[in-house]
């Protein structure tokens, strides 16, 4: 039985989360977020290029290169221990720091989808605007590190398509963007958050909370009319302390998800909005599929899970279009939205086809 | 991680979901694939829900390993003694399995712990079926005695056509693995391990671990076994057991550290590798901020180095300048 027999194993990085799993199942074996917890408590902060802190990381212990947790065992050690630091290799869809995203795909093949990397051909994703370095040094550290037989990385957004829908688009990877204005709103309004936990907690409160509203000043008038109805509140224990907090959540609530459709809340490098983003898209592509693009636009990805996002989109898009189009439809799938991505890569994989696909 | 655990994640998270769930839930049908070839299949659906079958296939075996009936010695019995009554194997197996359970959920027992226990056995079928003659010669080891009808030499199956050996004696169990590799840095890589494993287990004075060697040429207990089997390319790895290494809960793991050696072996081969890529990486990084250090210097040096040079250039042609307007004048 040889590589090409065997399923081949499908791994989506995002920002947030990655989902690993073997090519022909409808849904990823594992989803675990992107954080590593590595043991460093044995270096020199301040001359990490210095020899010494090899021989001190092998005085450490033989293995101690091994000492490091993945995904959700990464989040309950970190909080339980002081002796590990997280770290987080994907930024804004790009792989940042290499060694720890080696070390994170070692955990996920050896550990968690168990399988032999020599054994089966590979599908990665990458974030459309990454760099051909990038996707070089994926390359080499899979056929050197892991052997694999036979590599295929392709766009994400691409793959979101071949999960069964019918448009094309590359949606900026924002992803954890919504988490640093929530974060960065609560600290400003002086709320105490423990720090160490502060992208987390902002992380759970996205996914809880945040909500996308229809029209930002009406939403702001109804904030401060009754508070109670739409301020909610966050409890937990501090980790380090052990002593109850709670935190309240306001306006960041919508602002979070807000960030899409007016950049500048968040920085002033970004000006365009996403519902012209995707209409400048759409008038580039010829005038007779444009009908049919507006018809069938695909929200995919973690960020596009917000509560009422599409709502939200749709009327933007169909003010912009209004005016030069009778009526637009945006249609979209719920069910298999976060792992659109995954899914697709799947499909594609096992079409026998895909075998002679990769490089090798 | 350093020991490669044997319950498949995979399969205990979709039993205990499935466990917490009760009574709503989806239809679930996956298959995995593990190390070594194994596949499981997992199936539930909605219209039985209490009810989950299981499908594990196995390597496929070499010919001198003998299956019965496409199982290992002694795996059926293995089977219903560690599960009871929760798990019912059906015959004939699913196409292209080995081997097909249906796990009863009614029937785990109601205290928690204890059922998590069961579950986690169940997703550690592939240690019980592919470890169950293993066990059975390592549990008559622990009991001092020979197991009947068993040949001087028994040939089990740990990966897809290859075997590792075992010389079962009464007060020993002599273990032989050719170690097999397809990269040649893999090999060179596997074989310094196994080397300093041995040596590891000699000057640390571990005496109450078995006994372990390395030889790059087959040992005195693989007299007779054909050629091909006897092919290693990094050499072969003899361990030696005693009862004391396997009596009462070591059984279990030593059972598994044995059955999955070459996957161990692998596995810190591949880290290997990745830390070494590590270094590598750090080494080019102090490189290239050396290299740019040195460009900065020498650029501003250059810089320097032009600027006096346009100076002197300036002051020329400022001097010309001055000499032809004063011709000029005399010309006029």
């Amino acid at each position: 039985m040889d590589a090409t027999a065997r399923p081949a194993i499908v791994i989506d990085n995002g920002t947030g989360y990655s989902k690993l799993g073997f090519s022909g199942n409808s849904e990823p074996s594992f989803t675990l977020p992107t954080v590593i917890a590595v043991n460093e408590s044995f270096l020199d902060q301040t001359e990490l290029l210095n020899s010494a802190n090899w021989i001190a990381q092998y005085n450490a212990g033989v293995m101690a290169d091994l000492d490091f947790f993945i995904g959700d065992e990464a989040l309950s050690r970190f909080r339980s221990s002081g002796l590990y630091t997280l770290r987080s290799p994907i930024r804004h869809g790009q792989v940042d720091d290499w060694d720890t995203m080696e070390r994170f795909w070692q955990q996920c093949m050896f550990s968690y989808l168990r399988c032999n990397p020599e054994e089966h051909y590979f599908l990665l994703t990458d974030s459309p605007v990454s760099t051909p370095e990038s996707r070089e040094c994926t390359g080499e550290i899979m056929f050197e590190t892991f052997n694999v037989p036979g590599l295929y990385i392709s766009v994400q957004s691409v793959l979101s398509l071949s999960a069964g829908y019918a448009y094309l688009k590359s949606i900026s990877d924002e992803n954890s963007d919504p988490s640093v204005v929530s974060s960065g709103g609560l600290q400003e309004r002086g709320e105490l958050l423990p720090p160490e936990d502060s992208l987390d907690i902002s992380r759970k409160v996205k996914e809880m909370y945040c909500y996308t509203c229809s029209d930002i000043v009406k939403e702001f008038k109804k904030h401060d009319k009754k508070p109670d109805k739409y301020i909610k509140h966050w409890s937990a224990i501090k980790p380090k302390t052990g002593v109850p907090y709670t935190i309240d959540i306001g306006y960041e609530r919508f602002l979070g998800p807000e960030i899409f459709f007016n950049p500048e809340i968040y920085s002033v490098d970004f000006s365009t909005p996403l519902p012209e983003l995707i209409d400048s898209c759409v008038q580039s592509a010829p005038i007779d599929t444009r009908r049919a693009l507006y018809k069938n636009i695909v929200l995919s990805g973690g960020s596009t899970m917000f509560k009422d996002f599409h709502k939200r989109l749709q009327s933007d898009i169909k003010k912009i279009v209004d005016d030069r189009v009778a009526a637009t439809n945006a249609r979209h799938r719920v069910e298999v939205r976060s792992y659109a991505v995954w899914f697709g890569g799947s499909v594609a994989a096992s079409n026998p086809e895909f075998y002679e696909v990769p490089a090798t | 991680m350093i020991l490669l655990r044997s319950p498949s994640r995979f399969l205990l998270q979709i039993l205990q979901d499935r466990v917490l769930s009760g009574e709503k839930g989806m239809d679930i049908d996956c298959h995995t694939v593990e190390f070594d070839d194994v596949r499981y299949h997992i199936q539930f659906s909605m219209r039985n829900p209490k009810v989950m079958v299981l499908s594990v296939a196995l390597p496929l075996p070499p010919p001198e390993a003998i299956l019965y009936d496409g199982l290992p010695l002694g795996a059926i019995e293995a089977i219903k003694a560690a599960y009871g009554p929760v798990v019912q194997i059906l015959d004939p197996p699913k196409d292209g399995f080995d081997l097909t359970m249906k796990i009863n959920l009614t029937k785990l027992p109601p205290d928690e712990e204890q059922r998590n226990a069961i579950l986690t056995q169940i997703a550690s079928v592939r240690e019980v079926v592919l470890g169950a003659p293993l066990k059975l010669l390592l549990k008559h080891l622990a009991s001092k005695t020979v197991a009947p009808n068993v040949d001087k030499l028994v040939a089990l199956v740990h990966r897809p056509n290859e075997s590792f050996f075992l010389a079962p004696q009464a007060d020993k169990v002599t273990i032989v693995y050719p170690m097999r590799f397809q990269d040649s840095i893999d090999i060179v890589l596997a074989t310094s391990f196994l080397q300093e494993f041995v040596e590891a287990r000699r000057t640390a004075a571990l005496n109450n671990v078995p006994s372990c060697m390395w030889s790059p040429a087959p040992p005195l207990e693989l007299k007779g076994v054909p050629a091909d089997a006897l092919n290693a390319n990094a050499g072969f790895v003899t361990f030696v057991v005693y009862p004391r290494h396997v009596e009462g809960k070591k059984l279990d793991r030593t059972v598994w550290n044995l059955l999955t050696f070459h996957a161990y072996v692998s596995y810190h081969v591949k880290c290997s590798e990745g830390f070494m890529h590590t270094r590598m990486r750090r080494r080019v990084e102090s490189l290239i901020q050396a290299h740019n250090v040195c460009l900065t210097c020498l650029t501003l040096q250059a810089l320097d180095r032009a600027k006096s040079d346009a100076e002197k250039l300036k002051k020329l042609v400022h001097g010309g300048s001055f000499k032809r307007l004063s011709l000029k004048n005399e010309g006029n």
